[in-house]
């Protein structure tokens, strides 16, 4: 049920050269859309291609998309990322739509490998006020301090003890000016 | 067959023939062994696959992606480099044409764009810390212009496809080169000011997270303090031990406090007496520069947009050394 045994890397979210700290990059540098221009598997692809390319090269003049007809092999697209890194992703069989929603999810990422974010925050200043060191707090009276002292032997005070509360309660109950009875 | 194996595939069940792990598996073992013979596996430049036809496409895309508009010739003169040029000639030479070839390399426009980078970030790093020396300010700049940070920045926006270099892999000069010159490009497509944000939204941003107080110190922190405090008109530090543990141990730790008058200022740790001082008197002196580490964020992309001006006017306007700020009147020369 450990980490060790799993083959997908975790790590904590991050993203490259700082993007969106000044300008926001779309990471996709490039999409090659291969397909069949006859087997039926390509349909869905073919059909993207057909209707939904423009608008989706329109919106991302940033990535270039590459097509590319193979014969008799199965489609596929190949993202490939600005800092080196490839996906492929097989389409056979696909849907119009399901290619549309495979492309946006090529489109949203940066190149770093798929993995499970242990935080889904990142900072870089854990700690604005100091980590606490086990000085922190301490009372800077102690350094001139003659052991045993009146307060600083004594723990910390938590309120008043058990004892002390009953007898407030004692003192409260009694009556402070008895009136005479009127014999 | 130049087609590089991807390495990250968005999987599905798959049910192969008993055969195919076996006979992959002695095809990488044979690959492996060719490739430690020949010191690495082979690298084609993305220019060599099949899939590359449109150089053209690429240019549109890359001043896209950054939001720029860009004059092509002058963006394809960026990141042409003179090895390519001569390649090129040499080429031609040896097949027999005697041509002169007409294409301008990048080498005055990566001079001009690495002045301007080098301007970029000294403006906005005396606008932003108005109070520190420019000892700081000049190590903080050596950083963010340096061959390791800009080749980083020239990789990630996508120069490694476009450039035309006659080096493969093309070595850090040869980015560090091309972002200049595309920098220089920018200025002249679009003005000055696009190139100055340009520098701020990709340069200077690689600031953040990084520590800026173990890029330099003083090497003096007491006697810079004492000065200080004797210019300001204020009683002379006095140190004193706040907390210990640990004496005579490996692991000791003393606290050492600067005090002014009686008045709390700052408070240094270390291994021994003497680093404990030295701490408590750099961050006295971190505090009077706004560089403690709890100090303000830096600003970046839009929230830049009120301080441009004053970035533009500090450009050329260094920041006091060190020796000045311990004598002259600070807050008649901070910005």
């Amino acid at each position: 049920m450990s980490n060790k045994h799993l083959f997908l890397p975790s790590g904590f979210i991050r993203t490259p050269l700082q993007n969106g700290l000044g300008r926001y990059i779309p990471q996709l540098q490039r999409i090659t859309l291969k397909f069949c221009k006859n087997h039926g598997g390509s349909r869905g692809v073919r059909d993207f291609i057909e209707t939904d390319l423009m608008e989706f090269a329109k919106t991302n003049p940033g990535t270039v998309v590459y097509l590319k007809p193979r014969r008799h092999r199965y489609p596929c697209m190949v993202a490939e990322y600005l800092n080196g890194e490839r996906e492929y992703l097989s389409c056979h069989e696909f849907s119009r739509a399901e290619i549309q929603k495979w492309l946006s999810y090529m489109c949203t990422r940066s190149g770093i490998p798929v993995m499970r974010f242990r935080k889904y925050q990142h900072t870089d200043y854990p700690s604005i006020q100091g980590v606490w060191n086990p000085f922190t707090h301490q009372a800077p009276e102690i350094n001139v301090a003659q052991f045993p002292h009146e307060i600083l032997s004594k723990p910390v005070d938590n309120g008043p003890t058990a004892t002390d509360q009953l007898i407030e309660i004692f003192k409260k109950t009694q009556i402070k000016d008895p009136v005479k009875p009127e014999h | 067959m130049n087609e590089l194996s991807a390495i990250n595939v968005i999987s599905k069940r798959n049910f192969k023939p008993r055969w195919v792990a076996p006979t992959l598996r002695e095809i990488k073992r044979r690959k492996d062994v060719e490739d430690d013979r020949n010191g690495g596996p082979k690298i084609f430049h993305r220019s060599t696959f099949l899939e590359w036809l449109n150089y053209n496409a690429e240019i549109f895309a890359f001043s896209n992606r950054l939001g720029e508009k860009f004059n092509e010739a002058t963006l394809q003169t960026a990141l042409t480099h003179k090895s390519y040029v001569e390649r090129e000639t040499a080429r031609l030479s040896d097949m027999g044409v005697d041509s002169y070839l007409q294409i301008q390399n990048n080498e005055e426009l990566a001079v001009a764009g690495g002045e301007m980078i080098s301007k970029f970030t000294n403006g906005y790093l005396r606008a932003v810390f108005t109070h520190v020396p420019e000892e700081l300010i000049m190590a903080m700049h050596e950083f963010l212009t340096s061959t390791s940070n800009l080749e980083t920045v020239g990789k990630h926006i996508g120069l490694g496809d476009l450039m035309l270099c006659s080096d493969f892999p093309c070595e850090s000069e040869t980015y560090v080169k091309s972002l200049k010159a595309v920098v220089a490009a920018l200025a002249e497509s679009s003005g000055e000011e696009r190139a100055r944000i340009f520098v701020q939204d990709l340069v200077v941003t690689q600031l953040y997270g990084l520590d800026i107080n173990e890029l330099w110190n003083p090497a003096d922190p007491v006697g810079n303090l004492t000065d200080i405090l004797k210019r300001e008109g204020k009683a002379e530090p006095e140190f004193r031990l706040i907390k210990h543990s640990g004496q005579n141990s490996v692991l000791a730790v003393y606290y050492v406090g600067v005090y002014s008058d009686k008045n709390f200022i700052a408070e240094g740790a270390g291994e021994s007496l003497e680093i404990a001082k030295e701490m408590a008197a750099r961050e006295a002196l971190k505090q009077l520069f706004h560089t403690e580490d709890s100090m303000k964020a830096l600003p970046f992309g839009r929230q830049l947009k009120n301080i441009q001006s004053k970035i533009v006017q500090l450009e050329n306007q260094p920041n006091l050394p060190l020796s000045k700020w311990i004598s002259e009147k600070v807050t008649s020369a901070v910005h």
